[in-house]
C-alpha cells in the first residue's frame, strides 16, 4: 500500500479500505466526544453501540439534530457498569474497538485491566502511541509514550518502540525510522535514559525487536532536521527523517506534543496499545479533528490483515 | 606495516628510540638472560634494582656480561622495588620488569599512594598479545590477569588501553569485538548492556580509533565461518585484532588455554601505570619475556 502521510490521508484509507467497525462507547453520554462518534457514523467507519445513560444519550442527539436510532443505545445508567460491558462485548468480539465516554480514566481503566474481564493479556506492558501531524514537517511522526507509562524502564521502552513500529508499518510505512530521543547524541553513564537506547539500538541491530532502523540517543534536531545532522556531522542512519521518536519520559513527550498543538497547529490521533482490541481513550482538551482521527486510527488498527 | 607476529614487535622496537628498562629485584637467571638478549638487540638500556653480588654471579653463571646493565645495589626485596619505581618517578627509566620480587611486593610498590606509579583515578588493567598459530594475526586482549571483574568505566577504559596497543603495532584501525556468551543483547545480562554501550560510544565517535562490535561470541569474534553460519553480519565478526573480555575468568581460561594447548606464545604488560610495567611469572619463557619486553618498549 501507498503510505498513509497524514490524519486526513488516515481518514480517507479508513473510509475508502477498512470495512465498518463495531465500536462501543463506555458511558456515552458525553459532550466531548459525541461529536466525533457522530461524525464517524456519518462517514460510515463505525456502527456506534452507546452503552450509558439512553435519557442523556438521547437527549445529546436531540441536541445535535442527530438520528438517535444510527446508534445502538443500551441503557446502563451506573458509568462503571456500562463501561464493564463494553468491555466484555469487545472481549467477546461483539464489538471491535472500546471507547472511553463520560467515566473517570481510573474507572476505565480499571475495568479495561481486570484480570479475568479485562482486555490486557497477563504480563502484556501497555503503552500509548500518537501519529502527530505537523504542518512543518514533511511526514506523520509517531511518538510514545504521551499518556500511560510516565517514565517507562529499558523493557517498557522497549514495548513502546516495538508498538510504535507495527503502527507505523500499518500507515505503510515498510521500514520506518525510530529515534531514542534524549537531550545529546552522546552516551552518558550519568544519563540511565542513554544507556537504555544503546542498548535497544544494539538489540535492534542483532534483530531482537520488529524490524526497523532504529538510533539513540539522538537529540530531536538530529532525528527530525538533515541539515543539524550535516552541522553536527553524526553518523545516523535517521539522518533527520524520524517516522518514530521515542520519548524518555512522559514530561518531555507530553511538553512536545502539547507545544506543537499549540504553538504550531499540529493534530493527532492516539491509541493505547497492548490491548487485546483497539482502546480509545481521548482527552478533553483535544480538537474536535484529533478526536475523529482517534477513532480512524483504532479503525485502521482494527483491520484484520 | 602492522605487526602480525610477536618477532615483529622486537623488529618494531628496535626502529624506535631506545627505552630505559628498570629491572626490580633482577638477580634470578630468567629475568636476567631476557634483558641480557634485549639489551643485545639493541632497543633498550637496563638498569637492575638488586644484589649486586648475586647479579653478578648469575651473570656469570649464565655467561653474561654484567657490564652491559647499570646495577642500582640494593639487598633487600622490598627496598629493591620501591627503588625501581623511584627511578622511573624520578624520569631515569620509562618501563618496569619485575625481577624475583614476589608479585605482591612488586604491585605494592607500583599501587604506592604517595611514591607510587598510578595516576589519580586512573585504571590499572593488563594487556596480552597472543601469537596463535591458527589465527591469522595477532589478538589484543585484555583483561586476563587485573581486574576481576571490570565495571563498564574500567571497560572503557581497556577498550582505550586495547586500542592504543594495536597503534602502537601499527594496527590502524583495529577490529574490536566484545566478547560475551552470544550475540544476544539481554537487560538481564550486564556483560550484554555494557557491550551495547561501548559499541553505541564507538558509533558516536566517544571512543575512537576501532570498529568496535559486540556482544558476540568468542566464535563470531574470530571465525569467519561461524559467523557466516549463524548469519552474523558485523565488521568485526572473524576478523578481530582486540577482544575484550567480560571478566578475568574469561580471560584467564583464554589465556592458559591457548598457550597450553595450542602452542601460543605472548607479550603482555600491565597498562594505565606512568609507564608500562612488565608482570612476568617464572612459569613464562624466556620468548615471552623478551616479546613483553618489547611490546612494553613500544608502549613506552
Amino acid at each position: 500500500m501507498k503510505p498513509i502521510r497524514s490524519l486526513d490521508q488516515l481518514a480517507e484509507h479508513v473510509q475508502s479500505s477498512c470495512t465498518k467497525k463495531k465500536i462501543a462507547v463506555a458511558a456515552a453520554e458525553d459532550s466531548n466526544t459525541f461529536d466525533a462518534i457522530v461524525k464517524a457514523t456519518e462517514n460510515g467507519i463505525v456502527e456506534a453501540v452507546m452503552l450509558g445513560s439512553a435519557e442523556r444519550i438521547r437527549q445529546l442527539c436531540e441536541e445535535k439534530s442527530f438520528d438517535p436510532d444510527k446508534f445502538t443505545i443500551i441503557d446502563i445508567p451506573d458509568e462503571l457498569k456500562a463501561t464493564q460491558e463494553a468491555v466484555r462485548m469487545v472481549k467477546a468480539g461483539e464489538a471491535d474497538i472500546l471507547m472511553k465516554g463520560l467515566v473517570g480514566t481510573d474507572k476505565f481503566l480499571k475495568a479495561v485491566l481486570d484480570k479475568s474481564a479485562g482486555l490486557l493479556p497477563a504480563k502484556q506492558i501497555m503503552s500509548y502511541v500518537c501519529a502527530l501531524e505537523i504542518p512543518a514537517y514533511h511526514k506523520l511522526l509517531f511518538i510514545s509514550d504521551t499518556a500511560v507509562l510516565p517514565f517507562p524502564d529499558l523493557n517498557q521502552k522497549i514495548a513502546m518502540t516495538n508498538f510504535s513500529i507495527k503502527m507505523a508499518k500499518r500507515f505503510g510505512i515498510e521500514k520506518p525510522k525510530v529515534a531514542l530521543i534524549g537531550a545529546s547524541e552522546k552516551v552518558s553513564l550519568t544519563f540511565p535514559n542513554s544507556i537504555d537506547y544503546a542498548m535497544i539500538a544494539k538489540m535492534s541491530q542483532r534483530h531482537q525487536l520488529e524490524e526497523a532502523i532504529i538510533d539513540g540517543p539522538l537529540d530531536v534536531f538530529l532525528a527530525c532536521d538533515k541539515e543539524s545532522v550535516e552541522i553536527k556531522g553524526v553518523k545516523t542512519a535517521i539522518d533527520g527523517d524520524a517516522d518514530i521518536l521515542i520519548f524518555p519520559n512522559i514530561e518531555v513527550s507530553n511538553a512536545f506534543y502539547k507545544g506543537l498543538m499549540l504553538f504550531a497547529g499540529a493534530e493527532l490521533g492516539g491509541l493505547i496499545q497492548g490491548t487485546e482490541k483497539p482502546v480509545v481513550v481521548m482527552s478533553r482538551s483535544e480538537s474536535p479533528k484529533s478526536k475523529y482521527y482517534c477513532i480512524a486510527l483504532a479503525c485502521l488498527m482494527a483491520e484484520e490483515r | 606495516m602492522s605487526v602480525k607476529k610477536l618477532d615483529q614487535l622486537i623488529d618494531l622496537a628496535k626502529t624506535k628510540e631506545k627505552k630505559k628498562l628498570v629491572v626490580a629485584y633482577g638477580q634470578d637467571a630468567h629475568t636476567l638472560g631476557a634483558v641480557s638478549k634485549a639489551v643485545d638487540l639493541g632497543f633498550v638500556d637496563v638498569i637492575i634494582v638488586a644484589n649486586k653480588e648475586i647479579v653478578e654471579k648469575v651473570c656469570k653463571e649464565e655467561g653474561i656480561d654484567p657490564s652491559k646493565f647499570e646495577i642500582v645495589n640494593e639487598p633487600n626485596e622490598i627496598s629493591a622495588g620501591r627503588k625501581a619505581v623511584n627511578l622511573i618517578n624520578e624520569g631515569k627509566g620509562n618501563m618496569l620488569m619485575k625481577g624475583l620480587i614476589s608479585s605482591d611486593n612488586y604491585m605494592r610498590a607500583i599501587l604506592n599512594k604517595d611514591e607510587g606509579l598510578l595516576p589519580a583515578k586512573a585504571t590499572l588493567s593488563h594487556i596480552s598479545v597472543f601469537e596463535v598459530p591458527t589465527y591469522h594475526k595477532l589478538l589484543i586482549t585484555s583483561d586476563v590477569a587485573v581486574i576481576p571483574a571490570p565495571d563498564i568505566s574500567q571497560k572503557i577504559s581497556i577498550a582505550n588501553y586495547l586500542i592504543k596497543t594495536a597503534h602502537r603495532l601499527d594496527i590502524e584501525n583495529p577490529k574490536m569485538a566484545l566478547v560475551c556468551l552470544s550475540e544476544k543483547t539481554n537487560p538481564k545480562i550486564q556483560q550484554t548492556v555494557d557491550a551495547a554501550i561501548i559499541t553505541k560510544m564507538a558509533d558516536r565517535g566517544q571512543i575512537k580509533g576501532a570498529i568496535v562490535d559486540g556482544p558476540m561470541g568468542f566464535d563470531l569474534a574470530i571465525d569467519q565461518e561461524s559467523a557466516q553460519i549463524k548469519k552474523f553480519n558485523s565488521p568485526v565478526a572473524g576478523d578481530a585484532d582486540c577482544i575484550l573480555w567480560s571478566n578475568i575468568e574469561a580471560g584467564n581460561v583464554f589465556y592458559k588455554t591457548v598457550t597450553k594447548l595450542c602452542h601460543a606464545e605472548l607479550a603482555a604488560i600491565v597498562v594505565g601505570a606512568k609507564c608500562p610495567a612488565i608482570l612476568s611469572s617464572r612459569g613464562d619463557s624466556t620468548k615471552t619475556k623478551l616479546y613483553s619486553i618489547a611490546l612494553a618498549a613500544l608502549m613506552a
